[in-house]
Order: C-alpha cells, then structure tokens, then sequence
C-alpha cells in the first residue's frame, strides 16, 4: 500500500517538474520566405533571426525576430526592392510572438497562435502547426508561417507588369536549447 | 482495515492536491491584476531578500535578443531613398521594355534598308522612304535607350549594400550594349549618307548591321540576365 502511495505521489510530481520555469534561447534559426510569379519562383533566406522564450507556470513566451534586410534572394536589387515594398527601413524587424501550453509543445506536432508584427503592420496566424524534434539537448522546430501579401498591406510587386502571387509562405527552422 | 481505507483516501487526496495546486496557482497568477502599491515601502522595494523566491520571468521583449540599434531603429531617410530607387527603376524596367519594340522594328527593316544590286550598276533599292523609317527606327531606339539608361545610372545608391547575382550580368552586359547604342547609330548615319548618294555602303559604314545585331543581342540578354532564373513551366501548378 505504501509503494502505492509513493508511486502516486510521484506520478502526481512529475507533470509540476515539467512545468517548472525554463529559458530557452535560439541557437540556430533560418527564416526562408517563398515568392512567386508567373516566370519566377525564388525564396529568400535569413540566418539573422533570434529568439528567446521563457516558460513559466506551464505557459510558454516565445518571441522571434529578424532585421528585414537580412533576407538573401540571390540578388541585391530584389532584395532591396523587397526592402522599399515592406517599408523595411522604416520598419527594420520582423518580430513574431508567440503562446502555447508547455505541455503541447512536448508532442511531436504541436500547434502555436502567432502574432507577426512586419511591415508596419500585425497579424495573427491561428493554429499553426510546427514539428518537434529532440536533438541531444537541444530542439529542432520547424514549420511553415502561411503569410500574405495582402496580411501586411503590401503592395505586391509586379515584374513584367504582373504582380506576384499574394502567398509569401515562410519557413522557420529554429534549434532552441535552455538557457 | 478502517486504517487501510483511511490510507488510500488520504493517497488519493494528496495526489488531487499534488495535480491541482499548480494549476490553481497559475491560474490565480493570470487572473491576478499587477499590483501597483502606491506608497511601497522603501526597504521592500530594491533589494531581494535572500531566502525570497525567485521572479517569474516576464515574457521576452525585442530588447533581449541583442540586435544592434543600427538594426532594429527606423530610418526614414533609407526609406525615402528606397522609395526614390524603386520609382526610377520602374521606369527604367518599363522603358526598357518599351524600348525593345522599336529596336526589334528597326532589326527587321534594317533589310529593306539595304542597297541591293551590283557596283557600278544603278542602285534601285532602297528606297528613300525605306530608308528614312529605318532611319526613324533606329532614332527611336536611341532615344528611348538613353532615357531607359539614365533612370538606372541615376537611381540612389543604397550606402553599404554590395551588388551580387543577376544585377551583376545585367550590369555587365550594358558594357556591350551601351557603346553598342553608340557606334550603331553614327555607323547608321554613315551608310544613310552612302545609300543616299546612291553608293553601296562600303567601309567602317558597313559594319552598322553586325553591330546593330550584337548591340541588340546584348540588350535582350541582359533582359534576361535581370528576369533570372525563369521559371519556364509557368503553367505548371505546383
């Protein structure tokens, strides 16, 4: 009976261990956005992001940026036209923010709500879904932002006269490991 | 046995506390409003006491990610000189692309500006209004050329950035177009005057055609170096 009683009372401990509070800053991160076009399909990648994110009372914070300049197509001119198009310099970062449960971040799939602030402007993105994978200490997180043009009141650019597509889908590839 | 029901009540009740105190005290956490004392007490205020629990971490802000000012301050006067960039080479996309009609116009009628027959004998073709459209053609073409060039070559430099991919074959290529524009047209001026004296174009005059052809060559390809890499089968759906 007594083993019983131990065996629950650990049971019991083991979820408020989980949930105890835990830092986590990100040691890699890749932010890749895709564009498209009729003659023209490119993506640009950021190395520049960083995050922090702080686990507290089984709710976790996690917040996300990178300076928009820091995206790579291949090709200064675009780059910098993408520049002007997002009102980068006026607004340098793209910063996403994030709120989930500590204990559905523990799956394999989890799904976050974000809030991405870029160009001047907020948007929400509810319930999307991200991949978890264990490495040694560390977490690999990936997943895909389903962003738009239209989201942050820009102004799609046109090449040949025909604008690109409104889908600005970005992808994260983040390894965070505790602080 | 009444001690042996005692003892798994009391298991069960230490378990449900156990599972539900932590919720209760995050949730009352939440709900909570920030306390704000408006007279805290002044030895309570700055230094922790040594055996006080730790903080609750607050959620991170910007500030604790560690970029530069330089990277995260808005700078109006890059914006305006972006926004100036982009409209020139709107216009200069736009003229350039305007710019190939009457250039492709004066490639095929630059045949038709050629004299044809034997030396020595009556030159009968081209006729003078052959001629002169060609003639116009080719003005139009240098014309809208140079107007296309000075809206790149006068666009704002962005300060710090170095040019890398496409651009730079863009670039590159105008080093074969642009004195392309230049010689074509006093070459064409050359062989006007010779066809207009009834002369079969004859010495560095002869070379307008060649030179219109690579100058062309040059300008669609460098069209092209700007566009890349084409997505051919743009009518596939992903």
């Amino acid at each position: 009976m007594n083993k019983c009683i131990l065996f629950a009372l650990l049971l019991a401990a083991s979820p408020v261990r989980a949930q105890s509070d835990t830092q986590w800053v990100a040691e890699q991160a890749t932010l890749t956005y895709h564009m498209s076009h009729p003659v023209h399909e490119l993506d640009g990648v950021s190395h520049a992001a960083k995050g922090k994110g702080v686990c507290h009372a089984g709710q976790c914070d996690f917040l996300i940026a990178a300076p928009v300049n820091s995206f790579n197509s291949g090709d200064t001119n675009r780059d910098l036209h993408m520049l002007e198009t997002t009102r980068g310099a006026q607004y340098p970062m793209v910063v996403v923010r994030t709120r989930f449960s500590q204990a559905d971040a523990a799956s394999a799939t989890f799904y976050a709500d974000l809030e991405v602030q870029f160009a001047g402007q907020t948007a929400r993105y509810a319930h999307v879904p991200f991949q978890r994978v264990n490495q040694g200490g560390e977490v690999r997180i990936t997943g895909t932002v389903p962003a738009t043009c239209s989201d942050f009141k820009i102004d799609r650019p046109t090449f040949l006269t025909v604008p690109i597509k409104n889908e600005i889908p970005v992808r994260v590839e983040m390894t965070w490991r505790p602080m | 046995m009444k001690w042996k029901e005692t003892k798994i009540v009391l298991a069960w009740a230490v378990l449900m506390l156990s599972l539900l105190v932590p919720k209760l005290l995050a949730a009352q956490q939440a709900a909570a409003p920030p306390e704000t004392p408006a007279n805290p007490p002044a030895a309570a205020s700055q230094e922790p006491l040594p055996n006080a629990p730790a903080p609750a971490p607050a959620a991170p802000s910007l500030g604790d990610l560690g970029f530069t000012p330089q990277q995260s301050q808005p700078n109006a006067q890059l914006q305006a000189i972006l926004e100036k960039r982009t409209h020139m080479l709107k216009v200069h996309q736009r003229l350039g692309l305007i710019t190939t009609i009457p250039m492709a116009a004066a490639l095929i009628t630059g045949s038709m500006a050629k004299a044809k027959g034997k030396n020595g004998e009556p030159i009968k073709e081209p006729t003078q209004g052959n001629l002169d459209f060609h003639a116009v053609l080719g003005g139009a073409t240098a014309a809208l050329y140079f107007t296309t060039a000075y809206y790149a070559a006068f666009a704002p430099r962005v300060p710090g950035t170095h040019k890398h991919g496409a651009i730079r074959v863009h670039e590159v290529l105008s080093f074969i177009h642009g004195p392309g524009m230049i010689v074509t047209p006093l070459l064409g001026i050359m062989a006007y005057k010779q066809e207009s004296a009834g002369e079969k174009v004859h010495g560095l005059a002869s070379a307008h055609g060649p030179v219109a052809y690579a100058t062309a060559a040059a300008y669609g390809a460098s069209i092209v170096a700007v566009s890349w890499p084409l997505h051919l089968k743009f009518w596939e759906k992903k």
